[in-house]
């Protein structure tokens, strides 16, 4: 029996590329997120608990950080679901412009992004200018970091509900009207059940990237202690007071949040497709 | 070039495609691998190709064993069952592809290469499409582009895998004669898989029915249509009755037919064509099967009637040329007696 | 032709008009508030980022990116990107074909690991590599004393950029890859072609559009990025300063016309971005309709 023979494959490259990704994968990531880890366990439990996780300062910051993904998360699901539904089901002029935009943050640099939502939401900004003799603060205060988290995540909560909806079979809803169903039954007993799990992946995703923002975030937050300073930027400044330690602390438990987003998702997108 | 696969055994997993399989290809002709979807066809087609490896057994090319020879070295044409022609290339550059890829001390010179590619290319009669991109071809087009594209670095094998599955009827049809008529001008020994019984018996000069990984039966068309060797070839090859009896001193009864049996007792099955049956007014003799008409469809120049046999209700289907009908003038509901002019009987 | 399927397309959606969509009024609210909300977050951000950048007339626009610190800026930008770009277009060819090529256990697990980055908050990117070169960090002592300098230097900025960077060749061409199958590939090889031949001439071609926008966004991203940077820089001013941390220095020194010059320049470089997004799918979208002209 030939073993090697037999377990050749048809086509070429695959020993190269495969240990090159493999290599290049341990390297550039792999390694180095472990650094994060090993580092972080030179901590005794009780230590790693009270710099990471039950420090007032720390507290504050995750809650802040947490919460203000949450809202802006929340606020993307609603109007991402709006923005994807008009942009599949309805013609108007500048769609295509209007979709090409939808991109942007993702493609533009978070510190524009940052000190350009500042300058706009700052009492003397353009927008900032109306709702300050409103007495609606935006700029450094936790409000104006939902607006630039919610700039962060809208690209991924429309571009994972867009698809969706595009595949939904004009049918059911056909089936469900002739069958009595008024509109807004229609919507909320046909096409959201259909494309929640979308929904929720794309709420996951940008609050997953909301908690780790920090360029964007960076310029508007105003960055006080225990009221407008997040998670990330803690971790820089305990690394500019030579606190590695508390700083890996830190990342280790963001990390871990994160990851389990990863692991929602996956479990969502699993879940979505039990129909298929 | 003569092929031959010895012994060849293919695990999926812990799915079974093929099962020591034997099968010679003689220099020069046309074969078609002929089963259900899941029988191992397909498998065992790019096994000897080389695109897939077997676990067991070996490929003989000319008798030399070529088991361990990659696809490159194999020199095949291989024609894949959606063409899979390169979608940025012309007509024209997708059929000289094999040729340009070749060293630069065999590759032909350009006009060389011009001239190889438009004479293959009137040979599938598509040589005022050169310019055009495939998916401004039909299908059937395309798959005379994907055939001329095989044969333009001259292959000592040809192999299609299911080449006019993709198709609608009519343009089947067309092209199952006009690959039989191109291998008879151009010999080259050709193998291809097909699940479609007509299209094998008529294209093939010989058929090897393979299913559930293992070859049932092989020869000539007309041979494996008239004798086939099990039950599962018999029902594959066309409709057929089934009759459930039981075996007697090696030999079975159906209405006065009586047929020999090798498997002595027990049950048995008879099988019989509907061509096979014949329709009788009145009894000739004793122990006919007695049945009712049911259905009669009288369109085309085949008249098929059903029948419902009194006993045990079966179903039992007919088929008669128009003359036959016209001269019967058979009516629904009458009662009938019926007995086949041919049976095959196997042991169950 | 066209006239008859879009006449014919009119006249059923007058037919399922009840079913499928909404009155009027609702539609046109429907439209108003998702214009709104994009105007509110997309639009009136660029507008603001180009008028104030040429709020002091286009000389003093000019001369924020002839400011020597500004040249330093765009220049370790550039190089930045040099390395960053080329390192992971190629790793991500290789994983695209690896992957998409070839069956092999724990896929979907190499899936994962390559998007791991895009979870993985940029401020916690720089940590991780000043934990393991920085001066207490695992190499720190032995870096010392070669006297290699990493973090707080080039070098650093640049690992920083290709770990932020990392997935986004890879992902663009996974999906791709894998839609296209490999049957092209395997009549290529029947043929007689070799590796680099069958790449060149068969894989390329197919999947330039898709490479060609996972190379534009990686780069836009590579010389966009700030948390990551920003942690290993130690924004020493003409040195190791990249185009956004330059940006932040000026903004944070009320400088807001040169701040938001750079900033136009970054934005020029997404909306490129975008458009070149926008040219690539349209073109997909037709080729498709080209092929299945029934559905």
């Amino acid at each position: 029996m030939d073993l090697k023979g037999r377990r050749r494959r048809v086509l070429p490259g695959f020993g190269i590329t495969m240990g090159f990704t493999l290599t290049y994968l341990s390297l550039m990531v792999l390694i180095p997120l472990a650094g994060l880890f090993i580092m972080s366990s030179r901590l005794s439990w009780t230590d790693f608990f009270s710099r990471a996780v039950l420090d007032p300062r720390v507290l504050a910051a995750y809650r802040l950080s947490f919460g203000a993904a949450f809202i802006a998360a929340t606020i993307n699901a609603l109007f991402g679901f709006v923005v994807a539904w008009v942009l599949v089901r309805y013609r108007f002029r500048g769609k295509r412009i209007v979709d090409a935009l939808v991109d942007l943050p993702f493609a533009l640099p978070t510190a524009v992004s940052g000190i350009t939502l500042t300058t706009l939401y700052a009492s003397t900004g353009w927008v900032g200018g109306l709702l300050a003799p409103l007495g609606i603060p935006v700029a450094y205060t936790p409000a104006g970091i939902v607006v630039a988290l919610i700039l962060i995540g809208l690209p991924f909560a429309v571009r994972t509900v867009q698809p969706a909806l595009e595949d939904m079979d004009v049918e059911l809803e056909e089936a469900a009207t002739s069958l009595g169903a008024g509109r807004l039954q229609v919507l909320s007993r046909v096409i959201l059940p259909a494309i929640l799990p979308s929904i929720l992946s794309g709420f996951t995703l940008a609050f997953a990237r909301g908690i780790g923002e920090f360029g964007s975030v960076y310029f508007i937050a105003g960055n006080m202690p225990m009221k407008t300073e997040i998670a990330p930027l803690l971790i820089i400044i305990k690394l500019e007071q030579y606190d590695s330690l508390g700083a890996a602390a830190i990342g280790v438990v963001m990390l871990v949040v994160s990851f389990s987003m990863i692991f929602i998702i996956n479990m969502l997108q699993f879940w979505s497709r039990r129909y298929q | 070039m003569a092929i031959e696969a010895r012994n060849i055994s293919k695990k999926f997993g812990t799915f079974q495609a093929l099962n020591n399989v034997d099968v010679v290809v003689p220099t020069g002709e046309l074969i078609a691998l002929l089963g259900p979807s899941g029988s191992g066809k397909t498998t065992l087609l790019r096994i000897i190709a080389g695109l897939e490896q077997a676990d067991s057994g070996a490929v003989y090319f000319d008798g030399e064993d070529a088991t361990d020879a990659s696809v490159r070295e194999r020199r095949v044409g291989f024609v894949f069952q959606h063409y899979a022609l390169f979608r940025h290339m012309s007509v024209f550059e997708n059929v000289a592809f094999g040729l340009r890829v070749k060293k630069r001390s065999e590759r032909p010179s350009n006009s060389e290469i011009r001239d190889r590619v438009m004479e293959l290319l009137r040979l599938v009669q598509l040589d005022a499409f050169s310019a055009r991109l495939p998916n401004q071809l039909s299908g059937g087009q395309r798959q005379r582009v994907a055939l001329a594209r095989a044969l333009a670095v001259q292959p000592k094998v040809l192999l299609l895998d299911e080449p006019f599955g993709a198709l609608d009827a009519k343009v089947r049809k067309e092209l199952r004669r006009w690959l039989r008529r191109l291998h008879d001008e151009i010999h080259v020994t050709s193998v291809f898989v097909t699940h479609d019984v007509e299209e094998a018996l008529e294209v093939a000069n010989e058929v090897v029915v393979m299913n559930e990984g293992r070859v049932e039966q092989s020869g000539p068309p007309d041979h494996v249509y008239e004798h086939p060797v099990n039950s599962f070839v018999y029902q594959f090859l066309g409709n057929v009755n089934l009759f459930h009896t039981r075996v007697r001193d090696g030999r079975v009864r159906l209405g006065d037919t009586v047929l020999e049996c090798n498997g002595s007792h027990g049950e048995a099955v008879v099988y019989a064509r509907p061509h096979d049956i014949d329709i009788l007014r009145e009894a000739d003799g004793p122990d006919l099967i007695a049945a009712g008409i049911l259905r009669i469809h009288a369109i085309g120049p085949i008249v098929r009637v059903e029948l419902q046999r009194d006993g045990d209700q079966q179903i039992v289907e007919a088929e008669l040329t128009r003359e036959a009908y016209a001269a019967q003038r058979l009516i629904v509901g009458e009662n009938v007696y019926i007995r086949p002019r041919q049976a095959k009987v196997y042991p169950k | 032709m066209a006239g008859a399927v879009q006449l014919r397309l009119h006249g059923s959606q007058r037919g399922a008009y009840a079913a499928r969509t909404e009155s009027p009024l609702v539609r046109r609210i429907l439209i108003g508030t998702a214009l709104m909300f994009l105007v509110l977050v997309l639009v009136l951000p660029l507008v603001l980022i180009f008028s104030t950048a040429f709020s002091r007339g286009i000389g003093v626009y000019l001369s924020s990116f002839t400011d020597p610190d500004a040249l330093s800026a765009i220049r370790l930008t550039l190089l930045t990107a040099a390395v960053a770009v080329p390192l992971n277009t190629l790793f991500g060819v290789c994983a695209a074909w690896a992957i998409a090529k070839f069956e092999f256990r724990g896929k979907n697990i190499l899936i994962t690991l390559i998007d791991l980055p895009f979870a993985v908050s940029p401020v916690i990117a720089g940590l991780i590599f000043v934990i393991l070169f920085g001066s207490w960090g695992f190499f720190g002592e032995w870096l010392a004393a070669y006297n290699i300098k990493i973090i707080f230097a080039k070098p650093g900025i640049i690992i920083a950029t290709v770990f932020i960077t990392f997935p986004f060749v890879a992902r663009e061409l996974i999906p791709l890859m894998q839609a296209q199958g490999s049957e092209e590939e395997q009549s290529a090889i029947v043929l007689g072609a070799g590796a680099w031949q069958t790449f060149r001439r068969v894989t390329l071609p197919n999947i330039k559009w898709g490479l060609l926008y996972g190379v534009i966004l990686c780069n836009a991203r590579a010389m966009g990025e700030f948390g990551a940077v920003s942690v290993v820089s130690g924004h020493i001013r003409g040195l190791t300063c990249t185009m956004p941390l330059h940006l932040e220095i000026l903004y944070n020194e009320y400088n807001f016309a040169a701040a938001f010059a750079i900033a136009s320049l970054l934005t020029f470089l997404a909306l490129v971005t975008l458009v070149l997004k926008s040219i690539i799918e349209w073109r997909s979208a037709r080729q498709t309709a080209f092929e299945n002209p029934e559905s």
